[in-house]
């Protein structure tokens, strides 16, 4: 269980289609994409609505043969923790579907989660088994089946653990939480102390790391994950120390039972041999950067 | 009762070793292989094996150790045992099918009153389901064969196990002269029991190095130091001083990859739980990659196409194996790397890698290298002066899984010097 590249240097694809354009990853990607040669067609859900019943059928229209599609649509627990929140996600996919069955796209890119996997295991690798403990988890599991079973077009599913950077849409605790609360009300609420070790990634590694499995064509299955975890009470403390303000860190009675989780990145080493990972301390600055120059300006 | 003439069939590894060491307690024996070009070289002492001291053995031996490629010769041996080593492939399977051919053309070939004695390495119900001879002229032979060592090993055995149709029934005489000229314990068992005890074995080390690897593991990532808590396991009686506690870059070599999936078959054909084999070979594959894992956080996280300095191809020190070598599977993975290899046993094939050369010593292999890994523990790289590669490296990072280099020394050379087991260096994986 690993990623293979089509190609063996990288090519850009005739065009990039990107669902999920107006998420958090999307518009980072889609930014990324603007200054380069490579045409993007952006679809976010003010454009097509995949929960929609004729959506299928809308995409089909918008999408041609030679282009790579990137489905980064997904509801997120914060949208809705509910079976009625899995069946949307999965008519999105049912719609993904229907339009790449009919127009054999070139490269399609799932934006898949860690949270296939579950904590009984602390160290993960793509040869871990899903066994997800969550609804969410389910629908992204259940996703990946899908289109692994439905769909021809070359396929690269990609497992990405906890995204960070600024303009984050979701709010989820971690980094972007603690920035958020660090800068705004001068204190971080840690669950219990902050004990869990996640590994985060800083949004433009996740960027760069997408994008070279698009130029390189690549199919297979790999976890977008650092290789570094980190427990949340030293990531809050990274968070303080360069919040430019005073802030505290609260912890709060503990609600649930102490996680850990890690991954072996060898298949992505194997992957992207040169791929340089942010440094959290690097990522937390830039965030914070980023989002006060959005404040002010 | 006149010593019995001793006949082995197979002149691969294990059969060159065990007829060798036979012959040296004193009996006359027959070496047979249909390979007639093999047998040529023999004569010739052209020897395709390495394993210390075996060259001697064989010299001393003189005439009472005679090769042959015309299976007529066994007719006139007493005993003779089938040796030739079962090749395994990917998945560890053994094919145990030219064993079964050559076991065809052994009994064709013998005396009507002569004992077979399979010593290759097969699974468990293989000899009772032969039938090719009376039960009391058929017994398997546990070989404890170590590469490396194994002449030591053969010549000197810690006991014989040996399984036989009825256990409770008198070993053939002959054959009981041969196991007691070694005048080691001999344990006779019914046929399956001795083909599961040579397993049983391998369980028992892979547990031992599975235990060090994890707790090696553990001991990189929280400042504690394997090489200081191995020895205290080792004076405890319950673990004893030979445990296999050394950690290692997972299982290599083949013959307990091979015990592991044969286990691992018999157990789900019998509803059995083995689960507890898939946690070996998972620990196994993550030791495997330790190498590639230091490489990249310490070079390839930092540097483009580095150059790489690798010592070692064979999957362990004192033998010509690369069968399953870390050091093999490293250098395949190292695609976006220039490598500069050396062993002293083995050339490494150009098919491995497309840029790669191959040094003439291992001082040559470090020339300007950005990072040294030394994969197999040779004897003669302990030779290595830290400071020495320090000025001949561009790099400082060797990566020394088994601590070839003597630790102080190699920080005092100023080399970021990283063993397994033992503390790392801040950004460290």
């Amino acid at each position: 269980m690993s990623l293979n590249h089509t190609h063996p240097s990288p090519q850009p694809p005739a065009r990039v289609v990107v669902l999920g354009a107006g998420g958090f990853l999307g518009r980072h990607f889609v930014q990324s994409l603007a200054d380069g040669d490579i045409p993007v067609l952006a679809l976010g859900s003010g454009e097509i609505d995949l929960s929609d019943a004729a959506a299928g059928a809308e995409l089909k229209r918008r999408l041609q043969p030679s282009d790579a599609l990137l489905f980064l649509s997904a509801l997120t627990p914060d949208k809705g923790r509910t079976s009625a929140t899995l069946m949307k996600n999965l008519a999105m996919a049912r719609a993904v579907i229907e339009a790449v069955q009919a127009i054999d796209v070139a490269h399609l890119v799932y934006a898949s989660s860690d949270a296939v996997y579950s904590f009984a295991d602390p160290l993960i690798s793509e040869a871990t088994p899903s066994v997800p403990s969550d609804l969410y988890g389910a629908m992204h599991r259940t996703r990946e089946l899908m289109l692994a079973n439905e769909v021809k077009s070359p396929l690269a599913l990609l497992r990405f653990s906890a995204v960070y950077g600024d303009g984050d849409t979701h709010n989820s605790y971690g980094p972007n939480r603690f920035i958020r609360q660090a800068l705004k009300e001068g204190c971080i609420s840690l669950g219990g102390d902050g004990e869990e070790t996640r590994d985060h990634v800083y949004i433009d590694d996740a960027v760069a790391l997408l994008k070279s499995v698009v130029m390189r064509r690549s199919t297979g299955m790999l976890n977008v994950v650092t290789g570094h975890s980190a427990s949340f009470r030293s990531v809050a403390e990274s968070v303080a120390a360069m919040a430019g303000r005073p802030v505290a860190i609260q912890a709060t009675p503990r609600q649930s039972p102490i996680t850990h989780r890690s991954f072996d990145i060898v298949n992505l080493i194997r992957a992207f041999p040169n791929m340089r990972f942010t440094p959290m301390q690097e990522g937390i600055a830039a965030t914070i950067a980023r989002t006060a120059e959005k404040a002010s300006g | 009762m006149n010593a019995p003439v001793v006949g082995f069939a197979g002149m691969t590894h294990l059969g060159l070793i065990s007829s060798s060491a036979v012959a040296a307690r004193g009996f006359e024996v027959v070496c047979f292989d249909s390979d007639a070009a093999l047998i040529e070289r023999l004569r010739r002492q052209e020897w395709p094996i390495l394993e210390p001291g075996f060259a001697e053995l064989v010299r001393g031996n003189g005439k009472q150790q005679r090769f042959t490629s015309a299976a007529t010769e066994l007719a006139g041996c007493d005993v003779v045992y089938v040796a030739p080593d079962v090749p395994t492939d990917d998945q560890g399977r053994g094919d145990i099918a030219g064993l079964t051919r050559l076991i065809g053309d052994v009994v064709s070939a013998m005396n009507s009153t002569a004992v077979m004695v399979v010593l290759s390495q097969v699974p468990p119900g293989f000899t009772r389901a032969l039938r090719v001879l009376p039960p009391q002229r058929l017994y398997y032979q546990v070989e404890t064969l170590v590469f490396g060592i194994a002449v030591e090993r053969a010549t000197k055995p810690e006991r014989y196990i040996v399984g036989c149709a009825d256990p409770l029934a008198p070993i053939e005489p002959r054959f009981a002269a041969v196991l007691g000229a070694f005048g080691c314990p001999i344990l006779p068992m019914r046929y399956e029991s001795a083909e599961l005890a040579k397993i049983s074995i391998n369980f028992c080390l892979t547990a031992s190095v599975s235990v060090a690897n994890t707790l090696a593991g553990l001991c990189e990532r929280i400042g504690a130091d394997w090489s200081e808590i191995a020895p205290a396991l080792k004076l405890d009686r319950r673990i004893g001083l030979y445990a296999y506690l050394s950690p290692g870059l997972g299982l290599s070599g083949g013959n307990l990859e091979r015990d592991l999936a044969t286990v691992q078959r018999l157990a789900a054909a019998a509803g059995s739980e083995a689960g507890i084999v898939n946690a070996w070979l998972r620990n196994s594959t993550h030791c495997r990659n330790w190498p590639l894992r230091q490489i990249y956080e310490r070079v390839l996280s930092r540097q483009d196409c580095p150059t790489i300095g690798i010592l070692g191809v064979t999957y362990k020190e004192n033998t010509h194996s690369i069968k399953n070598s870390p050091a093999v599977a490293l250098i395949r993975e190292l695609t976006s790397c220039t490598l500069r290899v050396f062993d002293p046993a083995v050339t490494a094939s150009a098919n491995w890698h497309s840029r790669m050369t191959v040094a003439e010593d291992p001082l040559a292999a470090c020339d300007g290298i950005d990072a040294l890994v030394i994969a197999t523990p040779w004897p003669q790289f302990r030779a290595l002066k830290p400071a020495e590669l320090t000025r001949r490296m561009h790099g400082r990072v060797v990566i020394d899984p088994y601590s070839i280099l003597e630790r102080s020394a190699a920080r005092a050379a100023g080399l970021e010097h990283i063993v397994l087991g033992a503390p790392q260096p801040v950004g460290a994986t």
